[in-house]
């Protein structure tokens, strides 16, 4: 719901501003407006100018900025550990600390910049990791002879090894051995050992051919090739030293100093904070004044909370709200602790205007009804019901996770009631087993009653999303575009009893009147809505025949646990019989959660919200931590 | 023989108006993924504008319904 906000000003002695400010950063429930149109008559005006912070707050300011980059990037260099604060007062220490953290910096700055260095060093020579493990058996079977070389290579296509063999032996006359393994990254690697006066010829045979030879880096290049694999090894293992020395000092540094930094950026969060809203305040002569909104129902509480600690000196008063104010008003949502879960389908739709209503309980309640409406069996609103309460204990901490377990559960319960209505269990499976029947409508056979009842409920829903339009634009004071909703609504009520009665559903005598009635009310629609007022009535029975989805939908489900059922019996034993039932449920039961969840938050934001709702709210953001 | 038309008329009612909604949330989806990948603030109109379409396919199934039952 859509908190109730009040205008609000305070008012005390300049010398008070800063400390007033730190006292409604504490307190968090303070939105504070930069602008003063609105909070100030006219005339009022020239008495009143925008506080402007002295050169001592300025300074300070700029000093509290630099410091804060500095401790930021210090920070940035530490590894990422929670740590407790300690319980000093940076202030008083302040230039002490600038001092010591200019060193501080330099050192982390430059432990962190080798350690990024051998990182890049690490990581390029890791990539031959797989090859040099390859190669590892394959060096130890052979004899190492000082006239004798080795060749790695990469084997594009394993397949080229025999073409290989026949094209060395060509150009060597024999005198050469050929390995290969296969590396674990499934590249195929190659060793050719061939006398050192062969080599060279070799290696250009092998280029021409395009074989790569295996690469290294560019500084082992004066090495022969058993020198480069071993030289590769060492410093592998010499560089993973290396960074774990460096990770060790930084780790060690942030235990030394972490909680006294961490204290030092809180303090500075909570200084500036104060100096930046400060320069949204105003001042007279001897006063500072702050404008701003807050939550109606904290008012006095805040009130009473600043004469304690300001012992009388600071005042809060509540402004008149005025016609033009509700554009500016900042919106805050609060809902009660069952409608908080649904939050989740609510945050990614604009904000609402302070007029409009909050979404969230509108979805709260028809969510799970339509998704119940849907699924409609009661084995599988059991099974979603004991699911949801396991994983709700599982991802307690989780909040995301949990809000949307708790929506299942919700929806789950709505599913067993409305199995138990529409005769369900696992299917038909029910009507065998205990003999469950239909309480309501047997959606399986009676097609055309689900249909009708479906749309009744879209009848029901979009002309409830009409009805809190028509409200809003009384509430918001616009009286023409009221009466074409009012309008509207009629409209679309003749039109559904018109269609009704040609269904025989309403007696055929009313079908004169009705169309009068339509053709009487069409011209003020077009006067108080436009050309365009027609098209929305149009828009509207789509919506309404859109809700036809819900029978569609539960009529696939239905049938999908029909025939679960049937096959299972066909398969005339009972364990396969289990298994083939299992599965197909299993199936239509994923199918059940994903379906419905989608059509019914569909219903509402195309065909529910867009009636209603108005976008475009500003955000409320209290002053706080 | 007019089973088999009535069939054959619901099966079109049905079928061609999904073909129609594939057709439509394809290139709307498509150009939705597009945008969101620059603006994610926009999603709930994405799905409102992907969801639009479908109202095609629920109306023909509406028809074919109707068709089938005789209503």
């Amino acid at each position: 719901m859509i908190v109730r906000m009040s205008k609000v000003e305070i008012v005390g002695p300049r010398d008070l501003l800063k400390r007033v400010i730190s006292f409604l950063r504490d307190v968090g429930i303070f939105h504070i407006e930069p602008d003063i149109v609105g909070f100030v008559e006219k005339r009022d005006e020239k008495h009143i100018e925008l506080f402007l912070p002295d050169k001592d707050d300025l300074s300070e300011r700029i000093f509290l900025e630099d410091l804060k980059s500095k401790v930021e990037e210090l920070f940035s260099y530490l590894p990422a550990v929670h740590l407790k604060s300690r319980f000093i007062e940076p202030r008083v220490i302040i230039d002490s600390i600038k001092e010591i953290l200019q060193r501080h910096l330099l050192l982390c700055r430059g432990i962190y910049q080798k350690r990024e260095v051998f990182k890049k060093e690490l990581s390029e020579l890791c990539s031959h990791g797989p090859l040099l493990d390859a190669l590892e058996p394959l060096l130890k079977g052979v004899k190492k002879m000082p006239d004798i070389d080795f060749i790695g290579l990469v084997l594009k296509d394993p397949g080229i090894k025999q073409q290989l063999g026949e094209f060395l032996m060509w150009h060597t006359g024999g005198k050469f051995e050929l390995l290969t393994s296969t590396a674990s990254d499934g590249t195929t690697v190659g060793l050719i050992t061939v006398s050192k006066d062969l080599s060279a010829r070799v290696k250009n045979l092998l280029g021409e051919k395009d074989i790569p030879e295996m690469k290294f880096p560019p500084s082992f290049n004066n090495l022969t090739f058993i020198e480069k694999v071993r030289f590769l090894k060492d410093r592998i293992a010499e560089i993973s030293g290396e960074i774990e020395l460096f990770d060790m000092q930084l780790e060690s540094f942030l235990i030394k100093w972490g909680p006294i930094y961490k204290r030092v950026r809180e303090w500075l969060d909570k200084r500036l904070s104060v100096l930046k809203a400060a320069t949204s305040v105003f001042e007279t002569r001897m006063c500072f004044i702050i404008y701003g909104w807050m939550a109606s129902g904290d008012v006095n509480n805040l009130g009473k909370q600043l004469n304690e600690n300001f012992e009388g000196k600071v005042i809060l008063k509540e402004l008149g709200i005025k016609e033009e104010d509700i554009e500016r008003m900042p919106v805050m949502l609060k809902n009660p602790a069952y409608f908080q879960p649904f939050e989740i389908f609510t945050r990614i739709l604009p904000l609402p205007r302070y007029t409009s209503y909050d979404p969230t309980p509108f979805i709260g309640i028809f969510f799970p009804l339509f998704f119940g409406m849907m699924l409609g069996d009661a084995g599988y609103g059991l099974l979603l019901i004991i699911l949801s309460l396991l994983m709700i204990k599982r991802f307690q901490k989780n909040r995301n996770i949990s809000d949307a377990f708790k929506i299942l559960s919700v929806a789950a319960l709505y599913s067993f009631i409305f199995g138990i209505l529409y005769g369900e269990f696992f299917g038909n499976l029910g009507h065998g087993l205990f003999g469950l029947r239909p309480l309501f409508i047997d959606r399986q056979h009676a097609v055309i009653p689900m249909l009708y009842f479906t749309v009744t409920v879209g009848v029901v829903h979009v002309l409830l999303g009409s009805f809190l339009g028509f409200a809003i634009a009384c509430r918001r004071k616009i009286k023409k575009e009221a009466i074409c909703r009012l309008i509207n609504i009629m409209i679309i009520l003749c039109i559904l009893s018109f269609v009704a009665s040609l269904f025989g559903l309403f007696p055929a005598l009313l079908t004169k009147p009705i169309v009068l009635v339509i053709i009487i009310l069409t011209p003020f629609l077009l006067f108080t809505g436009g050309l365009l007022a027609p098209l929305e009535i149009i828009k509207s029975i789509g919506n309404i025949v859109s809700y036809a989805r819900i029978m569609a939908i539960g009529l696939t489900s239905v049938l999908l646990a029909f025939v679960a059922n049937r096959l299972a019996g066909m398969t005339g034993d009972i364990i396969i019989g289990v298994a083939v039932a299992g599965l197909l449920h299993l199936l239509n039961i994923i199918i059940g959660v994903f379906s419905p969840t989608i059509h019914s938050l569909r219903l509402h934001y195309v065909e529910f919200f867009t009636k209603f709702i108005e976008p475009g709210g500003k955000k409320f953001e209290p002053l706080k931590k | 023989m007019e089973k088999v038309l009535v069939a054959f008329a619901a099966a079109l009612a049905i079928g061609l108006s999904a073909i129609a909604t594939a057709w439509a949330q394809s290139k709307i989806g498509s150009a939705g993924a597009g945008t969101l990948a620059e603006k994610p603030e926009l999603s709930a109109t994405i799905i409102i504008l992907v969801a639009i379409p479908e109202t095609m396919v629920i109306l023909g199934f509406v028809v074919a319904a109707m068709i089938l039952f005789g209503v």
